[in-house]
C-alpha cells in the first residue's frame, strides 16, 4: 500500500507538507478516542506555515491499495492539538476524530 | 479588487485569499473568510472534500448546484434558494454543475462559527425574489425563519433588487461590519459608486444609504 501524508490549510485548500514531494518520515497511531500523528524534521518553512495555520488544518492520509480506488482519511483536530518540539524536531498532532471515505464511490450526482 | 481565476472549467473572482491566491494582508474581515464567485461549466463541480468549523453559504445565482455529503444529504439548488452547510467537526461533500450544458453561477461564502466543534448539519432555503425589490430581504440569519437559512453566527445576509432611481437606508450598528456585493449593476453608496461585481467592506458607517444608478441586484452581509 502508497500512503501520501498531506497537510492543508482548510481555508483555499495551500498545500503545507505533502509527502509525495517532499518525503518526510511520519507515524501515526491510535490515542485514547483520537489519534495521534508525529512528523519528523520537518523543514523551517513547512512548520512555519503549519503553525501559523495550526488551528485551520486540513490532515489527511491517502491509502492507495494496487488495484483498488483510493482511499482518503480526513482527521478533525480541535484547536489546541498541534505541537511542534524545536530540540526534537517533532510536528505532533492530536485528532479527535477521522473520516474515511472513497472518492470514486462516494457520489451518486457524478 | 478581486482575484480572478480561470481554470477552464472553473472561473472564479476571490475576495479573500483563497487557493493560488494568498494574500496575507487579505485572509478575512471579522468572521468573513471567504467570499468567491464562482462560474462552473456544465457537468462540471468539486469532487468530495472535508471542510470543519466553517459556516458555508451558497448562493445560486444562475443554473443548478447539486450537493451530496456524507449524512446522507443529495440536493439541488437553484436560483431562489440558498444551502447552508454548518461544518462543525467535519463534513465530506460534492458540489457540482447539475446541468450538462447550462452554465452555473454561484457565490460562495465561508464565516467562522460562533462555536467550533458543533454538530455537522445542512440545509437549503427558499425566498420569494419578487420580495427583494426595492427591499432588503434577509436570506440567511441566525435567527433563521421559514425563508431564512439559519447560521451559527451573529449574522444576516440579505438580497436585493434595486430598482433604478429607488434608494434604501441601512443602519449599521456600532462595532458592526458590513460586506457589500454588487452582482449586477450600479448602486451609488454614501456618495460613492458601486458597479457589477464591486464589492466594499464597511466599518464605522452608522448611516448607509443606497441608490440605483440602474436597475440593480447587490448582496449585503451584515456581520460581526
Amino acid at each position: 500500500m502508497k500512503e501520501t501524508l498531506l497537510i492543508k490549510h482548510a481555508v483555499g485548500g495551500r498545500t503545507f507538507l505533502d509527502t509525495d514531494k517532499q518525503p518526510v518520515a511520519y507515524q501515526w497511531e491510535q490515542s485514547g478516542t483520537g489519534w495521534r500523528l508525529i512528523v519528523h524534521k520537518l523543514s523551517k518553512a513547512n512548520i512555519e506555515q503549519i503553525l501559523t495555520w495550526k488551528d485551520e488544518l486540513n490532515l489527511f492520509l491517502f491509502q492507495q491499495v494496487p488495484g483498488e480506488p483510493m482511499k482518503k482519511i480526513w482527521f478533525y483536530i480541535k484547536e489546541g492539538q498541534v505541537m511542534y518540539d524545536e530540540a526534537k524536531e517533532e510536528l505532533t498532532i492530536e485528532a479527535d476524530s477521522r473520516i474515511e471515505y472513497i472518492p470514486d464511490t462516494f457520489s451518486s450526482l457524478h | 479588487m478581486r482575484y480572478l481565476v480561470d481554470l477552464g472549467w472553473l472561473r472564479s473572482g476571490l475576495s479573500f485569499s483563497f487557493g493560488e491566491y494568498f494574500d496575507p494582508e487579505n485572509t478575512a474581515f471579522g468572521v468573513m473568510r471567504v467570499c468567491n464567485d464562482d462560474l462552473v461549466a456544465g457537468g462540471k463541480g468539486f469532487g468530495p472534500h472535508p471542510h470543519s468549523d466553517m459556516e458555508i453559504v451558497t448562493v445560486v445565482l444562475r443554473g443548478q448546484v447539486k450537493h451530496e455529503d456524507n449524512l446522507g444529504n443529495a440536493e439541488v439548488t437553484k436560483e431562489g434558494q440558498v444551502q447552508r452547510m454548518s461544518a462543525g467537526s467535519g463534513i465530506i461533500h460534492a458540489e457540482y454543475n447539475a446541468s450538462e450544458s447550462e452554465e452555473l453561477q454561484f457565490l460562495q461564502l465561508w464565516f467562522m462559527p460562533r462555536a467550533r466543534g458543533g454538530a455537522p448539519s445542512y440545509e437549503t432555503s427558499s425566498y420569494e425574489p419578487s420580495q427583494m425589490v426595492n427591499h432588503l430581504l434577509p436570506v440567511v440569519s441566525h435567527t433563521g425563519s421559514e425563508q431564512v437559512a439559519s447560521i451559527n453566527q451573529d449574522l444576516t445576509i440579505y438580497l436585493s433588487r434595486l430598482e433604478r432611481g429607488n434608494e434604501l437606508s441601512f443602519h449599521q450598528e456600532a462595532g458592526r461590519r458590513v460586506f457589500l456585493f454588487v452582482i449586477e449593476g450600479e448602486l451609488e453608496v454614501s456618495g460613492h459608486v458601486m458597479e457589477t461585481r464591486d464589492t466594499a467592506r464597511i466599518q464605522n458607517e452608522p448611516h448607509l444609504q443606497l441608490a440605483a444608478k440602474e436597475d440593480t441586484k447587490y448582496m449585503l452581509i451584515d456581520l460581526p
